[in-house]
């Protein structure tokens, strides 16, 4: 997509920084290559989120207090939808959404399955078999002692529930955050009564993830150019990684006094004010009544394919 | 550990929040009454540090790496309620922003992650090091037992928040709706990863910052601690050291019983869904799931391989355990700090980050 303002060339990853399998033998990544490829996967997340969040699309153009409200809302109808197929349409729902959104949709779908199987699809599998989830065995898989071992149709029901109820709610999210800058998203908490005190304490620890983020990318760096060795060394790593951890909180600590003496100097007296600009139009009370009513016919299709 | 949408029902979401709630009115109002306006920007970067304190790989033996939660070692630093506002933020911007643990799981989240880690972790550090003296190893010794115990105790949470939902919820064929695994699988799966690998992880990361700033920025050390502060070496009377002893002792053993669960045959114990009442006074929301309680044990995995009627007690007891555990460590935390704030207004002191030396 070229209407990016984020170069393509920072949103790929570098061969360099994944040795296995791209150059040369493959060996195990260490743990500093885990360390530094992490920081530039929160980075490049980033990056992509504020650039899709600035596009003009049908969520990014809707209030961000409604499109709050309305995730809260379409998560818990979510949570109490109890039949599969109907998971199934409402992510049909969230990626025609996307679309709708300037969102590419393989990035949107790729996003959510490509965490799903790792956390969820592992975990529910054996969770199938009627050893865990009693019921009538639908594919035979044996006897153990016995005991007849298969998959139950129940099994199968259960795992596809939870993990289109994974991928459902996971979307949402994406699309919330995706669609929202992370100002006007702080911003829009005050409408859910969180106290003005926690509002100023996440909006600064965003502010400063990304200038702590730096800290621990050089440190990580430094340790990297300065290995020659391929062997491990663990107890050395370990003693590194807690050093540096503890170094780094030195800095936040520093930094923390350096901002607050910069903070008092221009006038904080430990009141936080918050310019509230924003102002309802009648799309977002549109938006906010079709996710109402969406809301209610899925759960009550969902109650009326019964219990 | 980070509970996604999906994975709990919404009943149990809800309760969670009601749980958790307190603690974050609770934590606010101690970081706006006791401390001063400089907390603010300590607090915003004490979380953006929990944030990346997570993302720190920790090489482990058999060649890979684990990465620890941070939770205790922000509660050593700061103190845990400190801990509960950074740790919830932290939270709250990796759900938001990068999708890793749910936001209607958030308060589940927060009340593993957020509350029992670092009260649970502190008040072992504190029981361990309160006659320590700054620099001593016993300090980053307490730590990591500290970081330790509050990783299993926030697992164990997390596996009994799982444990709980097939007998809570399930549809009207018998299919599970939410997480489908009970507690008889789900805590000694949660258990054995948490207190053989994750939970050591923790600890070495907890005590190795610790002796790291023991000799490297002992100032640091100071921001959480009253008695170097004051200038004074606290002397405590024995029959305190005692009970301080007797609970590590018993966290210890309430932290081995898992491991009874892999001996089949072994547990003893007669009345056991009774002791599960315990951790409905977390989870009181759904009566009825007490009834399918006992039942549902008959169903689980080891049922066919004859130890199912001897499973139930560990479960309850080692529950039962925890949770009292838990309580206990609450008790001792909260009554600490009662006194302290007595004799703080007593003094009628309310400085308190002298001796902080950038």
């Amino acid at each position: 997509v070229s209407d990016t303002r984020t170069p393509e060339w920072l949103l790929t990853p570098e061969a360099g920084l994944c040795p296995c399998g791209r150059i040369g033998t493959r060996r195990r990544r260490s743990f500093v290559d885990k360390t530094i490829s992490g920081v530039s996967n929160v980075m490049r997340q980033v990056l992509r989120a504020d650039d899709v969040a600035a596009r003009d699309g049908v969520l990014q153009r809707i209030d961000p207090r409604i499109k709050l409200v309305s995730v809260a809302g379409a998560l818990i109808a979510v949570a109490l939808v109890h039949h599969a197929v109907v998971m199934v349409v409402l992510y049909a729902a969230a990626v025609t959404l996307a679309a709708l959104s300037a969102i590419p949709v393989w990035f949107f779908v790729k996003r959510v399955w490509l965490f799903i199987p790792i956390f969820t699809g592992i975990v529910v599998l054996p969770a199938t078999l009627n050893v865990i989830t009693d019921g009538e065995i639908v594919i035979p898989l044996g006897t153990w002692f016995g005991h007849e071992i298969g998959v139950t149709r129940q099994g199968l029901h259960m795992a596809a529930l939870i993990v289109t109820r994974v991928a459902v709610s996971v979307s949402l999210v994406v699309l919330l955050t995706l669609t929202t800058s992370w100002t006007r998203l702080l911003a829009s908490l005050r409408s859910l009564f969180v106290p003005r005190l926690f509002i100023l304490v996440l909006g600064m620890t965003y502010r400063y993830v990304f200038h702590l983020l730096d800290a621990v990318d050089e440190m990580h760096v430094a340790r990297k150019a300065r290995t020659v060795s391929a062997t491990a060394n663990n107890a050395a790593g370990r003693r590194f990684v807690a050093a540096s951890a503890g170094a780094l909180f030195g800095k936040s600590q520093a930094l923390a006094e350096e901002v607050h003496q910069a903070m008092t100097s221009r006038g904080w007296n430990g009141d936080a004010r918050t310019m509230n600009t924003m102002r309802l139009v009648p799309r977002d009370v549109t938006f906010l009544a079709v996710c109402v009513v969406a809301c209610s016919i899925t759960l009550v299709v969902d109650r009326g394919l019964g219990k | 550990m980070h509970i996604p949408d999906g994975y709990l029902s919404p009943e149990t979401c809800a309760v969670m929040y009601v749980v958790a709630t307190p603690f974050w009115i609770t934590a606010g109002r101690r970081v706006k009454r006791v401390v001063t306006s400089r907390y603010v920007p300590l607090i915003a970067i004490g979380a953006a540090y929990c944030f990346l304190v997570m993302m720190f790989n920790v090489p482990i033996p058999n060649g890979t790496t684990a990465h620890a939660a941070g939770a205790v070692l922000i509660a050593c630093l700061l103190g845990p309620w400190a801990a509960v506002i950074a740790m919830s933020t932290a939270l709250l911007i990796q759900a938001l922003f990068f999708g890793d643990g749910g936001v209607l799981a958030f308060a589940a989240n927060c009340v593993n992650m957020a509350v029992l880690m670092p009260f649970a972790g502190y008040a072992v550090y504190r029981l361990i090091t309160r006659p320590a003296s700054l620099t001593s190893p016993r300090r980053a010794l307490a730590a990591g037992i500290g970081g330790y115990v509050g990783l299993n105790v926030s697992a164990l949470a997390a596996a009994i928040e799982f444990g709980l939902q097939p007998s809570l919820f399930r549809s009207a064929d018998g299919t599970p709706l939410y997480a489908p695994f009970g507690l008889a699988q789900t805590i000694p799966t949660m258990m054995l990863a948490h207190l053989f690998i994750a939970g050591v992880v923790e600890g070495v990361l907890t005590a190795g910052v610790i002796t790291y700033l023991q000799r490297a920025n002992q100032p640091l050390l100071q921001l959480n601690d009253d008695s170097a502060r004051r200038g004074e070496a606290p002397v405590p009377s024995p029959r305190r050291v005692g009970f301080r002893w007797a609970v590590v002792g018993l966290a210890g053993m309430a932290l081995l019983t898992p491991v009874g669960l892999i001996a089949p045959g072994t547990a003893f114990g007669e009345e056991a869904p009774e002791h599960l009442d315990l951790t409905k006074h977390h989870l009181d929301a759904v009566p009825s799931g007490l009834r399918h309680y006992a039942g549902f044990f008959h169903n689980a995995l080891f049922d066919g391989y004859g130890f199912a009627d001897d499973e139930h007690p560990v479960v309850g007891y080692l529950v039962s355990a925890m949770v009292g555990l838990v309580a206990i460590a609450l008790v001792v935390m909260v009554s600490f700090k009662v006194v302290r704030l007595v004799q703080r207004a007593r003094a009628g002191t309310r400085e308190h980050l002298v001796g902080v030396a950038p």
